[in-house]
C-alpha cells in the first residue's frame, strides 16, 4: 500500500442501452421486446493519484472522463475493478467518505434553484456537521477568494452562469473536502471568470493540500492548473504523465509562421504541412519534424520574401488531438 | 441530525411557497374524490334511509373525518422523487451524506402537508357548515389515540411508497406501478367504501393488509367505533407493517442505487 489518496485499478464500466429505431412501429415492438446494447464506457483504467496533486483529466466528449469521475465520487457503481479513494471504496457512499470529498460538476447544480445560496449553504453546513465557527471561517475564505458577497443573498435562478458556477464550487468546498472531483469547472464562464476559477483553485489546493482531479474542455485550465495529464480516449487510458513530457513525446515537431510580401505567389506546402493558426492569422504556418526546423528555415528564409518568422511549439490542443488519434 | 431536519423544513418550506398557487391547484384535485364520495353516499343513504346500517350522519362523519386523516397520512413521494432518478438530479443528493429519502424526501413531504393544510383546514370548515356533521362520539382520548395510529400510517406508507418509488432505479414504468398500488389502496384504506360495507373477504384481507391504517383505522378509532381489543389488534398490524415496510424499502433502496446511472452531465 502506498499513500496515494487515490488509487484506480482496472475500473470498467459498461452501460446497457436500450435502443430502438425511430417510429411507431418500432416504439411498439420495443414495447414488448427490448433490445439492449453495451456501451463500454470505461475500460479497464488504472492509475494513483498522491495527496495535494492536481491532475487534469482530458478526453474528447464521451470518452469516459465523466464516468471515471461519477465511480470515484459513489455515484456509480463500476462493472468491473476497484478503487480507493482515501482508503474508502467510493460507491459504499460511507457518509464519512462523502463528508471528505466533493464533486462539482459545471452543468449540474447542488443549489436549490428556488432559495438564496445562503440558505443553500446552511443546510450544507447541517449535513456535513460544519461547527458553527469553521463554518464562518471558511465562507469568510471562500468569500475572499470568489467574491460572492452580494451573490449569496439572490434566489439563485436570478444569478448569471458565472455567479452560479461560483456559488456551485462554494457550495461544493464548505465542509473543506481533502478531495475534489471537478467536472467541466469553468464551463460556459468568460475568460475573467474562468481565470478567477483556476486562480481559486490553485490556491485552495496551495492552503489545504486537498487533491484536485479535474476535467475541462478548456487547455488554459488545464495548462494553468495541472503538471501531470491523464488522457483517457475511447474508454482507455492513453496517457498518464507530464504536460511538457507530453508534447515531447508525441509532437516531435514545430510551428514555422511566416508573413510574406506576396503570400499568394508562392505555396509553402513543399516545405512542410500547412496548418491554420486561429491566434495569428495574419502569419501563413506549417508544421515541420522538430529536427527539420533549422534546415527548412534556412531555405525559405534563403527562397522567400518574408518579412517575419516565428518558430513556436505546437497548441496543447493539436498535441492532444494526435494523442487520440494514435 | 436534528438540525439537519430543521434545515430541510426551512428549505423545502421556502420552495414550496414559492409554488404555493400550484400546491393550491393540486391540494383541490386532491380533495375531489373524497368530497365526490361524501356527496354520492350522503344522498344514497338519504335516499333510502341506510345502507346497511350506515345512516347519511354515519357516512358525513366518516367522510368529513377521512378528509384530515387522509390529509396527514398520505405522501407524494412519487411525484418528487421519481423524476430524479430519471433526469440524473438525484446525483448531488446521493452524494451528500444526508439519506435523500429519509431526509429531504422526508422533510419536503411534511412541507407540504403543513403547506396544504393552510387551504385545508378553511375549506374543510366550509364543508362542516354544509354538512354538518354528528361528531358527538368522539373524545380526547380517542383523539391522542388516533394521533398515534395517524403517525404510524404515516410512517408505514411512506416507507410503502418510498420502496415503491425506488422502482424507479430500475424502470421508467415506475409510475405504472405506483397507480397500480395506488388503486388497491383505494379500495382496501376505506377511501371509497367505509370498509364494514365490503364483503366479509375484503374486510378480512383488509385487516392483514396495510392500507387500513392510513385511513379505516384512525377514523374508526376518531369515530369511537372501534373496541379495546380491536384498537390493540391494528397498532400491533401496524408495528408490524412497519418493521416489514423498513426492511422492504431498504432491500430495495440498497440493490436500486446500485443500478443508479447517473444519467445527464
Amino acid at each position: 500500500m502506498s499513500d496515494d489518496v487515490i488509487q484506480v485499478e482496472s475500473l470498467s464500466k459498461t452501460y446497457k442501452v436500450s435502443e430502438r429505431e425511430a417510429g411507431f412501429g418500432a416504439a411498439m415492438r420495443s414495447f414488448f421486446r427490448r433490445k439492449f446494447k453495451d456501451v463500454e464506457a470505461v475500460k479497464r483504467v488504472s492509475f494513483n493519484i498522491q495527496p495535494g496533486e492536481i491532475v487534469g483529466f482530458l478526453g474528447p466528449n464521451g470518452a469516459g472522463k465523466t464516468t471515471t469521475l461519477k465511480m470515484l465520487s459513489g455515484l456509480l457503481n463500476p462493472t468491473e475493478g476497484r478503487a480507493h479513494v482515501l482508503g474508502f471504496t467510493p460507491w459504499e457512499l460511507k457518509p464519512a467518505y462523502l463528508r471528505s470529498m466533493t464533486l462539482v460538476m459545471g452543468q449540474r447544480n447542488r443549489l436549490s434553484w428556488d432559495i438564496p445560496a445562503a440558505d443553500s449553504f446552511l443546510l450544507n453546513q447541517a449535513i456535513y456537521r460544519i461547527p458553527d465557527d469553521e463554518y464562518k471561517t471558511t465562507l469568510k475564505e471562500l468569500d475572499d477568494l470568489l467574491e460572492l458577497g452580494p451573490l449569496l443573498k439572490k434566489p439563485v435562478r436570478n444569478l448569471s452562469l458565472g455567479e452560479r458556477m461560483k456559488c456551485e464550487i462554494a457550495a461544493g468546498l464548505l465542509h473543506r473536502p481533502k478531495v475534489l472531483f471537478l467536472d467541466e469547472p469553468t464551463i460556459g464562464l468568460d475568460i475573467t471568470g474562468q481565470a478567477r476559477i483556476r486562480e481559486f483553485l490553485r490556491e485552495y489546493n496551495h492552503r489545504t493540500g486537498a487533491t484536485i482531479l479535474l476535467t475541462s474542455h478548456y487547455m488554459a485550465d488545464v495548462t494553468a492548473l495541472c503538471e501531470r495529464i491523464i488522457i483517457i480516449h475511447h474508454g482507455q487510458l492513453k496517457y498518464d504523465g507530464g504536460l511538457a513530457n507530453l508534447s515531447r513525446r508525441i509532437a516531435p515537431f514545430k510551428l514555422i509562421g511566416v508573413l510574406l510580401a506576396e503570400p499568394a505567389a508562392y505555396s509553402l506546402a513543399h516545405y512542410g504541412t500547412p496548418v491554420e493558426n486561429e491566434e495569428d492569422a495574419d502569419k501563413h504556418y506549417i508544421q515541420v519534424p522538430a529536427g527539420d526546423v533549422a534546415g527548412i528555415t534556412a531555405r525559405m528564409l534563403a527562397e522567400l520574401p518574408i518579412h517575419d518568422i516565428t518558430i513556436a511549439d505546437p497548441p496543447i490542443e493539436t498535441v492532444i488531438e494526435r494523442a487520440f488519434n494514435e | 441530525m436534528l438540525k439537519i431536519y430543521q434545515r430541510l423544513w426551512q428549505v423545502n418550506w421556502a420552495e414550496y411557497w414559492q409554488y404555493r398557487a400550484n400546491m393550491l391547484m393540486y391540494l383541490l384535485y386532491w380533495l375531489i374524490s373524497p368530497i365526490v364520495y361524501l356527496a354520492v353516499w350522503t344522498s344514497i343513504a338519504n335516499a333510502k334511509g341506510s345502507v346497511n346500517g350506515l345512516t347519511a350522519n354515519d357516512f358525513i362523519a366518516y367522510y368529513m373525518t377521512l378528509l384530515v386523516v387522509d390529509q396527514l397520512t398520505s405522501n407524494i413521494i412519487i411525484h418528487i422523487f421519481a423524476y430524479k432518478v430519471q433526469d440524473g438530479s438525484l446525483s448531488s443528493e446521493l452524494i451528500r451524506p444526508a439519506h435523500p429519502m429519509l431526509t429531504n424526501t422526508f422533510m419536503n413531504n411534511l412541507a407540504s402537508k403543513a403547506l396544504n393544510l393552510l387551504v385545508f383546514i378553511p375549506v374543510w370548515g366550509v364543508l362542516w357548515l354544509l354538512y354538518q356533521p354528528d361528531f358527538s362520539a368522539v373524545t380526547a382520548l380517542n383523539l391522542l389515540i388516533a394521533a398515534l395510529a395517524m403517525l404510524l400510517g404515516f410512517l408505514v406508507s411512506f416507507l410503502l411508497s418510498a420502496a415503491i418509488t425506488s422502482l424507479a432505479f430500475w424502470t421508467t414504468r415506475v409510475y405504472s406501478v405506483h397507480e397500480f398500488y395506488f388503486a388497491i389502496s383505494l379500495l382496501f384504506s376505506g377511501q371509497f367504501v367505509p370498509l364494514q360495507l365490503m364483503p366479509q373477504f375484503i374486510q378480512t384481507a383488509a385487516q392483514f393488509l396495510p392500507f387500513q391504517l392510513f385511513l379505516y383505522f384512525p377514523i374508526q378509532i376518531i369515530l369511537g367505533k372501534l373496541s379495546t381489543a380491536q384498537i390493540a389488534q391494528g397498532f400491533l398490524s401496524g408495528v408490524i407493517w412497519l418493521a416489514v415496510a423498513w426492511l422492504l424499502f431498504r432491500w430495495v433502496w440498497r440493490e436500486g442505487v446500485k443500478r443508479y446511472s447517473a444519467v445527464g452531465a
